[in-house]
């Protein structure tokens, strides 16, 4: 595993197993600015293999694994015989249609991994002649750069860090600096926030979340409809949500979101419990 | 045999992508409907788009796809 020290170096290495692969297979959808981002803070790793590069992200105390392989049945036998699929953790995002014919789970579970979560993605349309929510008498503040250490724990204690890629701190401290951060404050303490991402028409919740001393009191609400209002121009909202959290899913749909036939199956290797 | 504007049509069928310059920085596609349309672009013109040619500036809009395209030798 060595460190990636210049985007090119990924770009090339995918070239290397794309060319003349009419099946080749992959799950890193890279955003250049996010992998540039990773650059920089030193935390993406590649391994070339003959017929597959395979890039890691640390996270946490484990690694986020990508691949890019000349097909499945190539990424099996590379991943078997890969060694840091052994001997570190790994946590492998695989996003598929819903039962898709193709699946590349079985060839994943065979080489060692098992399905840890799967997540849905949820989309509400927003046609430009659709109603926005009325905003009730709560009002959210977006999040201040003070807030960043308690938003950091709100969400580690909230969300699973495996299943529902955490933000690392300097994300945090962006995202209050682009205004991407709605909170609800009670005494001064943070009660609620909602994360998101907008770009142009198209705009996405990364957490959206009350923590449970200051549930009931309409704080969740408030953040939702406040987002809405502030994104009334867009015209899809996307969010990844849990499959087995159905409370969740009612309440986003609540909201006007649906299953959009996008899941995301989460993978673990053997180094990871439960 | 698909247009350009079809397969996008198809992957983004919310979108009025003929009214964008720039389908990235205004939300239409993002990383993952970016490879999604990859893929569609190869098998629909028979071509292997080069993985240094995956990058935003490639699929801004139409004409910077069907630049792309000609560099993969479609001619239409």
């Amino acid at each position: 595993m060595q460190p990636v020290d210049a985007i090119d170096q990924i770009f090339t290495a995918i070239q290397r197993i794309k060319s003349n692969a009419p099946a080749f297979c992959t799950n890193f959808f890279p955003v250049p600015q996010k992998l540039q981002n990773w650059v920089e803070h030193g935390e993406l790793f590649y391994e070339h293999r003959a017929e597959a590069a395979f890039f890691f992200r640390k996270d946490h105390d484990f690694w986020r694994a990508y691949f890019c392989a000349a097909n499945a049945e190539t990424l099996k036998r590379e991943l078997i015989a890969l060694p840091d699929a052994k001997s570190k953790p790994l946590v492998m995002d695989i996003i598929e249609r819903e039962a898709a014919l193709d699946s590349m789970l079985p060839n994943l579970e065979s080489a060692g991994f098992r399905l840890y979560a799967r997540l849905r993605r949820l989309a509400r349309l927003n046609p430009p002649d659709s109603k926005v929510p009325a905003i009730g008498e709560l009002q959210p503040d977006y999040a201040s750069a003070n807030d960043a250490g308690s938003i950091l724990s709100l969400l580690d204690t909230s969300f699973d860090r495996y299943a529902e890629q955490l933000p690392a701190a300097y994300e945090v401290e962006a995202a209050i600096n682009n205004r991407q951060i709605l909170v609800m404050k009670h005494l001064q303490k943070i009660a609620a926030l909602l994360f998101f991402e907008t770009q142009g028409v198209a705009s996405a919740i990364r957490y959206w979340v009350v923590a449970e001393e200051f549930r009931s009191l309409r704080y969740g609400s408030a953040l939702m409809r406040a987002y809405l209002a502030a994104n009334a121009a867009v015209r899809r909202f996307n969010l990844w949500v849990r499959a087995d959290n159905q409370s969740a899913i009612l309440r986003y749909q609540h909201y006007g979101y649906d299953t959009d036939g996008l899941v995301d199956h989460v993978l673990v290797n053997e180094m990871i419990r439960k | 045999m698909k247009t350009v504007a079809e397969i996008l049509k198809e992957i983004r069928p919310e979108f009025d992508f003929a009214a964008s310059t720039d389908f990235i920085a205004d939300g239409m596609l993002d990383s993952f409907d970016v490879v999604t349309l990859v893929a569609a672009l190869d098998k629909n013109f028979g071509i292997s788009i080069q993985g240094v040619d995956i990058v935003p500036e490639n699929f801004k809009n139409h004409e910077t796809i069907e630049v792309l395209l000609r560099k993969n030798g479609v001619t239409r």
